[in-house]
């Protein structure tokens, strides 16, 4: 069959699909809903405003590392590259499903629906992380935009996980429909287990080696640290971005050899 | 003639059955695997075809035969669980009615979703977008969502997308019987100069006069497996004779005659002009109907003979009093007979020969023997026989009578 042969020129062949996905992603989102695309900024603003009434009015937490700058702040650098893990995984992870009838009655490389899913996510979350910056900035924290290139180089090594982690789960929700009901819960898990409301600091210490097992940890708290400190390329972050293009592979890999059987299942 | 456009061998598919979830976790380790023994049944086997460049096939077949199936493979959409195929050429297909297509995009953007699932760029459907819209000739209705298109207009959609791509192969899914008159002329009209213009087409259709008129050659897919491969017009009469006999089983109930010292056919059967034994007998041609009849007085019987199409449609009946034919007593209570019928003008089918043999007096019909024929013959005539006739210059003065 060559149209799932070939992988990298073939890709290319179909660049204006490519495009036409995400593009149907991001439209497909606000087309007829009234807000527009201010919805962009509501669901993280909404999780935002509940995590600083929680953490800062009931529970009153005081971080030490976090000096004069705001607990809003803290959390809000990286809450957004979290929800475009999250909800590009979801989405993602559902992007073949979703679009069944024309897997079932198209020939053409499947995996550029999960791709689309994914890249449209980290577009919008990207914008949305770059307002968020701004206003940040604007209401009197420091931060250090100077490091602002490397901190879109981990997104992109973030978004190079997201894509081979959604390919898996895509695939193996077209076989088995029960992935996408154990999805939601174990991302909310991940999402407590990874320092996004809190530091690796204020983990006790014979659990902080753990957080090398959770990638996400990594890239966020890099993120994060880059951008309230500053600071340069490190050798681990090599190792980081080997490691998302490994995941990356694997889940192309798994995605392209179960793709021919997909019209089986659908 | 260079490499073959299409070559399939032995190509079949599988669909796992799966009923419970340990079924499901079982087939999806086993496509891992890689291992061939998974539970599953059979929707298509042993298809086996080549098609070259400029040859057009059409595939026919019950609903649920596998006609889908086999063009699926050929799209691509489907990995084929057996088998060879080899598909040199690009692919434009229109496997079912707005397949590509969103509900929510206008039609002008659909052309463009449409055109990038078959490859193409952006720049390339934009130079093609005037020719595609005027194909397509839906007026206004080109920026509206085409959840609110009929499904004609959808047809019009999607095979004005296809004429544009102007593809090595292309596949069409009974996507035809949709449009209206004036549209399915203009993509028959687009097909055949396509095919002229040397592409391939493959459709499946119900229509056996598109099959006749568009493809050279026919696949009849019976039960998931080839039934007859072949001319379109060959593979279409048997189809078509298939039809009309499993439709007159349904009439035809238990009408066996009982038989016990009465007038009674002993034998039957078709010979041609050199009295050896025949089935076929080609259009224009002779045939011999002949046979034995059993007398219990020893008196000569009236025979009568019928010819009905193979669904039970009378065609022409006769007895042999009209004609004052008396059978030839050759035994002992046994006449023979034989009717010659010369200049055959049945259409090419398969027809039913029927044998009744009477009292002498013409007057009570005893028994009824068949035996069938095979009529032979190319014509895209229409109906059970051709009738005389030549065609004549048009009168001048009908133009007037018609001004008139």
């Amino acid at each position: 069959m060559p149209v799932r042969d070939h992988f990298v020129t073939n890709l290319w062949h179909y660049r204006s699909l490519a495009l036409n996905f995400f593009q149907r992603e991001i439209s497909g989102r606000y087309v007829g809903s009234v807000s527009g695309l201010f919805w962009i900024l509501i669901h993280p603003l909404a999780l935002l405003g509940i995590y600083s009434v929680v953490f800062t009015t009931i529970f009153r937490v005081s971080l030490p590392e976090l000096g004069t700058g705001s607990f809003v702040a803290f959390v809000a650098l990286a809450l957004w590259p979290w929800l475009a893990f999250q909800e590009g995984v979801l989405r993602g992870a559902l992007a073949v499903q979703a679009n069944a009838g024309l897997v079932k009655k198209v020939a053409f490389p499947n995996e550029l629906l999960v791709h689309g899913a994914v890249c449209a996510t980290y577009a919008v979350h990207g914008v949305g992380f770059l307002a968020a910056l701004g206003v940040i900035a604007l209401t009197g924290n420091v931060l250090h935009f100077e490091a602002l290139p490397l901190v879109l180089l981990f997104l992109s090594i973030q978004l190079l996980f997201t894509l081979g982690l959604a390919l898996g789960i895509a695939a193996l929700q077209v076989l088995l429909k029960d992935v996408e009901h154990f999805l939601t819960p174990f991302l909310m898990i991940w999402f407590y287990a990874t320092p996004v409301l809190y530091s690796v600091a204020m983990l006790p210490e014979r659990l902080q080696p753990y957080m090398l097992f959770n990638p996400l940890a990594y890239s966020l708290g890099r993120i994060r640290g880059l951008l309230m400190h500053g600071g340069g390329f490190i050798l681990a972050d090599g190792a980081a971005l080997l490691g998302a293009v490994l995941v990356f592979v694997l889940g192309r890999w798994f995605f392209n050899r179960l793709a021919p059987h997909f019209e089986d299942f659908l | 003639m260079s490499t073959p456009l299409i070559r399939m061998q032995g190509v079949g598919k599988n669909y796992p059955s799966m009923n419970s979830g340990a079924s499901r976790l079982r087939t999806v380790a086993s496509l891992l695997l890689g291992s061939a023994n998974i539970p599953h049944y059979t929707a298509l086997q042993g298809v086996s075809l080549e098609l070259a460049r400029g040859e057009s096939l059409g595939l026919i077949g019950e609903n649920g035969a596998g006609k889908s199936t086999l063009l699926k493979i050929i799209a691509g959409v489907v990995k084929p669980s057996g088998g060879s195929l080899e598909v040199n050429g690009s692919i434009g297909a229109l496997l079912e009615l707005g397949s590509g297509f969103h509900p929510e995009y206008t039609g002008r953007e659909n052309i463009f979703l449409a055109a990038a699932l078959m490859g193409l760029s952006k720049n390339a459907i934009t130079e093609k977008l005037a020719s595609i819209i005027e194909f397509a000739d839906i007026g206004d209705h080109i920026d509206q969502p085409i959840k609110h298109y009929s499904s004609g207009m959808v047809v019009r959609l999607g095979f004005a997308v296809a004429t544009a791509m102007r593809p090595d192969i292309l596949i069409t899914d009974e996507v035809l019987a949709v449009g209206d008159e004036s549209f399915q002329k203009k993509c028959i009209r687009w097909i055949e100069d396509y095919l002229a213009g040397g592409g391939t087409l493959l459709l499946c259709s119900h229509s056996m006069f598109h099959i006749q008129t568009l493809c050279q050659k026919a696949l009849w897919i019976h039960e998931g497996r080839p039934r007859m491969l072949g001319n379109s017009f060959d593979v279409t009469r048997e189809y078509l004779t298939y039809h009309e006999e499993k439709n007159s089983q349904a009439v035809r109930g238990e009408q066996a005659t009982n038989s016990s010292g009465v007038y009674q056919i002993r034998s039957l059967w078709l010979e041609d002009d050199a009295g050896s034994p025949a089935a076929l007998a080609s259009m224009g041609g002779a045939l011999r109907i002949c046979g034995v009849v059993h007398s219990p007085d020893d008196r000569a019987p009236v025979i009568l003979f019928g010819i009905v199409r193979a669904d039970g449609t009378p065609v022409y009946g006769t007895h042999s009093n009209e004609t004052g034919y008396r059978p030839n007593r050759i035994a002992s209570s046994r006449f023979g007979f034989c009717a010659r019928l010369s200049g055959i003008q049945l259409l090419p089918g398969k027809y039913t020969i029927r044998a009744h043999a009477m009292d002498p007096e013409g007057l009570r019909l005893f028994d009824t023997v068949e035996t069938s024929v095979r009529i032979t013959g190319q014509t895209r005539d229409y109906g059970l026989c051709r009738l005389e006739h030549e065609w004549l210059p048009g009168r001048e003065e009908s133009n007037t009578m018609e001004e008139s």
